[in-house]
Formats: structure tokens, C-alpha cells, sequence
């Protein structure tokens, strides 16, 4: 596996325009799709290996559900939106109009649903990169798990085949009007070796 | 007499939202494709009077599946609904035939108004 770039001030600069300009044109989607305000909050935007995102996100026993996406173009690599269950359960009560707290587990249409958001997320994910940047990426068929974290992740390693060590990690709070509705997602970007760099490459010139 | 109206879109969830927002205001909704592939056999059993038109599908995406219509039909009425908005894309896709194109998530009011136009510009 490649090693990843060094981490100058200046790649953490294009980090950070990256994470709020991307999540911000994200969010702003959801935010439609929902038909409610939403505010975000992108605490944490840095590289960590793979395995330390297990951590973030809440061990490898938690049952999340997990949205990804296959990148290819400029950037290729993969992006995964993840939900902790109660935070999935909420997104699917929200798309659906329901009552929050109705949703207790998840059917086809609600993991159709999630799907969606994950597809509408990572298309305005890319469109702001493309904006900023120029960069053209394509993004594929949506794929969905809802099972233990460690057991997602594992498979998505196996799946990426080749991939940088450090995956760009892009942690987002969402926060609505009730706070009984808030929704906790992880955003996660794995890249194929050197594809990170035409990103940093391209933004370094967007940025000069 | 109601217009009709093919929906090609992989994601049920997406199929449902259309679906509701057309049937809601006088369309009849003659199909439901999930993959391009579907949409094209679908059109050509039904012959709706539009069809919207997912991008990212699998077996056959949706530009393919508006350049198989258009070439058996080019009187063919699509417009795209795709989460991918970028230029290059809504340009692939006008010049495949398409008549007009939305980014999701759209307003009710952005499909229906895509929606009439592309019934009112004709053949």
C-alpha cells in the first residue's frame, strides 16, 4: 500500500475547504429531502488508518448502517456514509414523514430510503468537488449494509482491494430543530493510491 | 385524458416519492422501471407520453437507456433525475436526447414544471 502524502498546513487548509464546502452542499440536499432545517457540524476532518475508524464510530460490535459508494475519474476510491441504528431509524422517520420513533427496524423501503440519502450525499459530496476544483468523478450504485460495524468494515477492506493506508475522515454531526431527532453520521472517503494527491494536487492549484 | 408516465429510478424509495408527487397531480403512472434496461422494455411495451430517467442504475444506466429509446423512438419524451448535476453529465445527457434535467433532491414544483414543459413542447 502507498504511503499517503505528508499533511503540510496548507493540505490541511484544502482538507478543511474540502470538508466544508462537500458536507455543506451535502447537507444542504438532506436538509431538502428531509423538508427541515439542518445544521451540521464537521468536528473532526483528518487522515486516520482504516482500523482507527472502528473507534470513531463506536467499536466494531455497534450495528450501524452503511451506505457506499463507488467513485471512478479523477478521484477514484469509495465513499461510506455511516449511521449508528437509532440515527438510521430516525433518517428513515424523517424521509418518511413518520412520527419519530416509529421506525424500529429497517425494511425495504426505509433501507431504500437511506440508500437514496447516501446516493444524494455523495452526489453533491462530488459536485463540490468539482466546483472547487474541476475534478470530474462518477459515482456508481449505492450499496447498503445494516450489520456490526467491525463486519461492514472488514468487507469493505477485503472489496477496496488496493487502497491508501489513511482514509480521509470527515466526521459529521447533524443537528435538527428537535434535539430528540438529532442524527449522528461518519463520512469516510477510502482512495486508491495516488488518487488523494490528484485531490490535493488539483486544490493546491484551485487554492494559489 | 391524464398523461402518461414511465418512472426508471433503482431506488424504490425514489420510485415511491415520483410516483406520489405525479399520481397527486393528474399524471398516471403506467410503469416503474429499476434499471435501464427495464425502462427500455418497458417503453416500448407501453409507449408513455414522458419517462423520468434515473442517471446511476445497474445493468444499463440511464444514458444508455435514453440513446436505446431515442433510437427506436426518437419522438421519445425523457427528462433525467439525477443525484450527479455536473455540467458535463447534463450535457451527455441533453445531447443522448433527454429534454431537460433535475438534480435530487428536487422540489415537487421543479419536477412538475420539468414535467409540463417537456409534455407541452410536443414531439
Amino acid at each position: 500500500m502507498n504511503k499517503t502524502p505528508e499533511l503540510s498546513s496548507t493540505h490541511l487548509d484544502a482538507l478543511r475547504e474540502i470538508s466544508n464546502i462537500g458536507m455543506g452542499n451535502a447537507i444542504t440536499s438532506l436538509a431538502q429531502m428531509l423538508n427541515r432545517r439542518i445544521n451540521m457540524s464537521v468536528p473532526l476532518a483528518t487522515f486516520l488508518p482504516f482500523e482507527e475508524t472502528v473507534q470513531l464510530i463506536g467499536g466494531a460490535e455497534e450495528q450501524v448502517s452503511c451506505v457506499s459508494v463507488s467513485l471512478s475519474g479523477d478521484v477514484p476510491g469509495t465513499v461510506m456514509f455511516f449511521f449508528n441504528s437509532q440515527s438510521t431509524f430516525r433518517l428513515v422517520d424523517l424521509l418518511m414523514g413518520l412520527d419519530l420513533g416509529t421506525t424500529t427496524e429497517l425494511d425495504e423501503m426505509g433501507e431504500s430510503a437511506v440508500k437514496e440519502v447516501g446516493n444524494v450525499l455523495t452526489g453533491s459530496f462530488i459536485g463540490a468537488i468539482y466546483s472547487l476544483t474541476s475534478l470530474s468523478i462518477k459515482s456508481a450504485v449505492p450499496m447498503f449494509a445494516y450489520d456490526m460495524l467491525g463486519a461492514i468494515l472488514t468487507s469493505l477492506v477485503v472489496a477496496s482491494g488496493r487502497a491508501e493506508e489513511q482514509v480521509l475522515v470527515l466526521e459529521t454531526k447533524l443537528f435538527q430543530e428537535q434535539a430528540e431527532a438529532n442524527i449522528n453520521g461518519h463520512f469516510f472517503m477510502l482512495t486508491e493510491p495516488g488518487s488523494i494527491q490528484n485531490l490535493f494536487d488539483a486544490l493546491g492549484i484551485a487554492m494559489s | 385524458m391524464a398523461k402518461r408516465i414511465l418512472i426508471a429510478d433503482d431506488a424504490a424509495f425514489m420510485r415511491m416519492m415520483i410516483k406520489n408527487i405525479l399520481v397527486k397531480n393528474g399524471y398516471d403512472v403506467v410503469g416503474e422501471a429499476e434499471n435501464g434496461k427495464q425502462a427500455v422494455g418497458m417503453y416500448m411495451d407501453s409507449k408513455p407520453d414522458l419517462v423520468t430517467m434515473d442517471i446511476t442504475m445497474p445493468e444499463m444506466d440511464g444514458l444508455e437507456a435514453v440513446k436505446a429509446i431515442r433510437s427506436s423512438d426518437p419522438g421519445a419524451t425523457i427528462i433525467m433525475c439525477s443525484a450527479m448535476g455536473q455540467q458535463a453529465m447534463v450535457m451527455d445527457a441533453i445531447q443522448a436526447g433527454a429534454k431537460d434535467f433535475i438534480v435530487k433532491p428536487f422540489q415537487q414544483e421543479r419536477l412538475l414544471q420539468a414535467v409540463e414543459r417537456a409534455l407541452s413542447r410536443g414531439k
